[in-house]
């Protein structure tokens, strides 16, 4: 369980020398003068005055960018989880983006009683195996689709490629018929109590079905089901892997032969992958599989990459506006026709970014990796 | 009449709300655990207020509004359309019977109309499973 003095003595924050490189390297502090990691942790380190409600802890984008930058390895990302916690209990109202309506089907997957048609989208041609230990985590993109079909995302077929992706490399998995939100943005908006109703509910559904091992796509899953829930549950011994990780070497030893794919693309690193994961290369190397895609980096790349601007469907404001639409002019300024992500979430916001500029000529495209990685393969056959 | 399903309807400030008023001044009853919430015109209604209010427990969600074309500020009335369509969808996902949402729309004062509509929606929660 949380305890808040553990969790500030965890993020490392009194170890913050007051040199404000986080502040000089934070996309938000870039737009928002009233951002600033640094002061945020001098305030509620030092001074007794500081208000939880202050809404300068909201803008955090979770981007990792400060962890990256500290010398003092602070996990200010950590600090701004805890204080947001500490928030939600004094009482703040969270202001919800899209309505709430994530939010509400996040705490209606927390019931038990629940029973939900999630696996209706599988196509025939994928092969399950019914007896494997391993599961592959879905995420929640059978619902991002319902929510942003205005945006023209298809999160649902990257997850489909995924699948088909898996098939080809021969890695037997099965589904789970009821599996549950992961959680983390319940944990990112401080709402601890629903994260772990979450939590334990994939628990018990892990523990029901035997799973030994889970394969994700979408970072955030992996970030939270690899790193949170041994946290927060404890006895979790299920080993967790990302589904670029497992690709990549099988790809760079030529097992599995990628197709042909004629573009000029650049890669987007999501925060929870890149700098949270360490995953920069694998990501790459399936890009770089397929034959005839020339990968040009973008300015910021890799550690140093920028964040799409996403928050935890929480607080989008001008600001998470303004970072998007520089990361899309960074991806513009290297004349690269796609831009390909491996987060659902990246995509969204972009093409959410992309949308409100209105329709440009030589926008563009924002693709996901799975689903540029089966395509090529479709083409192979 | 099924009078313990909690239902939530949400009206727009015109001809919907019209028809509750024509049915309380013709003394026609509905059941108590129907909660009317006013609204200014049902394009304020979004999939977030439809999904919370299944998060709190509620049975049924009716969006009672003006005819097609009968906008009462004459906007796109199609915002509700696709919020509905959005709804729907994630009901399906959450397991939740698509009945439990119906989106309605009256005449001007039609009070019998409202009281027909109510009923029949409260009565069938006795009938379909979650």
């Amino acid at each position: 369980m949380y305890n808040l003095d553990k969790e500030i003595q965890d993020t490392r924050v009194r170890l913050c020398l007051d040199c404000g490189k986080c502040t000089v390297v934070c996309p938000v502090a870039q737009f928002d003068v009233n951002f600033n990691p640094r002061l945020i942790i001098q305030k509620r380190l030092n001074s007794k005055v500081f208000d939880i409600k202050d809404g300068a802890i909201w803008s955090c984008l979770s981007c990792h960018m400060c962890f990256e930058r500290c010398n003092y390895r602070v996990k200010f990302p950590e600090f701004i989880i805890a204080l947001r916690g500490e928030a939600v209990q004094e009482g703040a109202r969270v202001m919800q983006s899209h309505g709430g309506v994530l939010q509400a089907a996040m705490h209606m997957m927390s019931r038990q009683e629940l029973e939900q048609k999630r696996i209706d989208w599988l196509p025939e041609d994928i092969v399950l195996t019914e007896q494997s230990d391993t599961r592959f985590f879905v995420g929640c993109a059978p619902y991002f689709d319902v929510v942003f079909q205005d945006l023209g995302v298809n999160t649902l077929d990257g997850v489909i490629s995924a699948l088909r992706l898996l098939n080809k490399a021969q890695i037997p998995f099965n589904l789970l018929a009821n599996e549950r939100c992961c959680g983390r943005d319940l944990l990112l908006q401080g709402d601890k109590k629903g994260f772990l109703a979450l939590a334990e509910a994939n628990l018990h559904e892990f523990s029901r079905h035997g799973v030994k091992r889970i394969i994700t796509y979408c970072p955030e899953c992996y970030s939270c089901l690899k790193l949170e829930y041994p946290k927060a549950l404890g006895n979790y011994e299920i080993q967790v892997v990302s589904l670029v990780e497992l690709l990549a070497p099988l790809i760079k030893e030529k097992k599995i032969k990628l197709g042909n794919l004629t573009c000029k693309a650049t890669y987007h690193d999501p925060c929870t992958l890149g700098r949270g994961a360490r995953l920069f290369d694998e990501p790459r190397q399936i890009l770089t599989g397929m034959e005839g895609l020339k990968l040009v980096e973008m300015e910021y790349n890799r550690e140093r990459a920028l964040c799409c601007g996403a928050s935890p469907w929480a607080y989008c404001s001008a600001v998470n506006r303004q970072v998007q639409g520089q990361r899309l002019a960074q991806a513009k300024a290297v004349a690269a026709e796609i831009l390909v992500t491996a987060c659902p979430k990246c995509q969204i916001h972009l093409k959410c970014a992309q949308k409100s500029e209105g329709q440009q000529d030589g926008q563009i495209q924002i693709r996901d990796l799975a689903t540029l990685a089966a395509l090529s393969l479709k083409e192979v056959s | 009449m099924n009078d313990s399903a909690v239902i939530v309807v949400f009206v727009c400030n015109w001809d919907g709300l019209s028809c509750i008023e024509a049915a309380a001044q013709k003394r026609l009853t509905f059941p108590s655990s129907v909660k009317i919430i006013r609204v200014s015109c049902l394009s304020r209604i979004h999939t977030g207020l439809i999904m919370k209010a299944f998060e709190l427990k509620a049975e049924g969600v009716m969006l009672l509004g003006c005819d097609t074309h009968n906008c009462h500020f004459g906007i796109e009335e199609s915002l509700i359309d696709v919020n509905y369509r959005k709804a729907l969808g994630m009901m399906r996902l959450l397991g939740i019977n698509e009945n439990r949402l119906s989106l309605v729309r009256l005449s001007h004062g039609d009070g019998a109309g409202f009281i027909k509509q109510i009923t029949d929606f409260a009565d069938q929660f006795s009938e379909i499973p979650t």
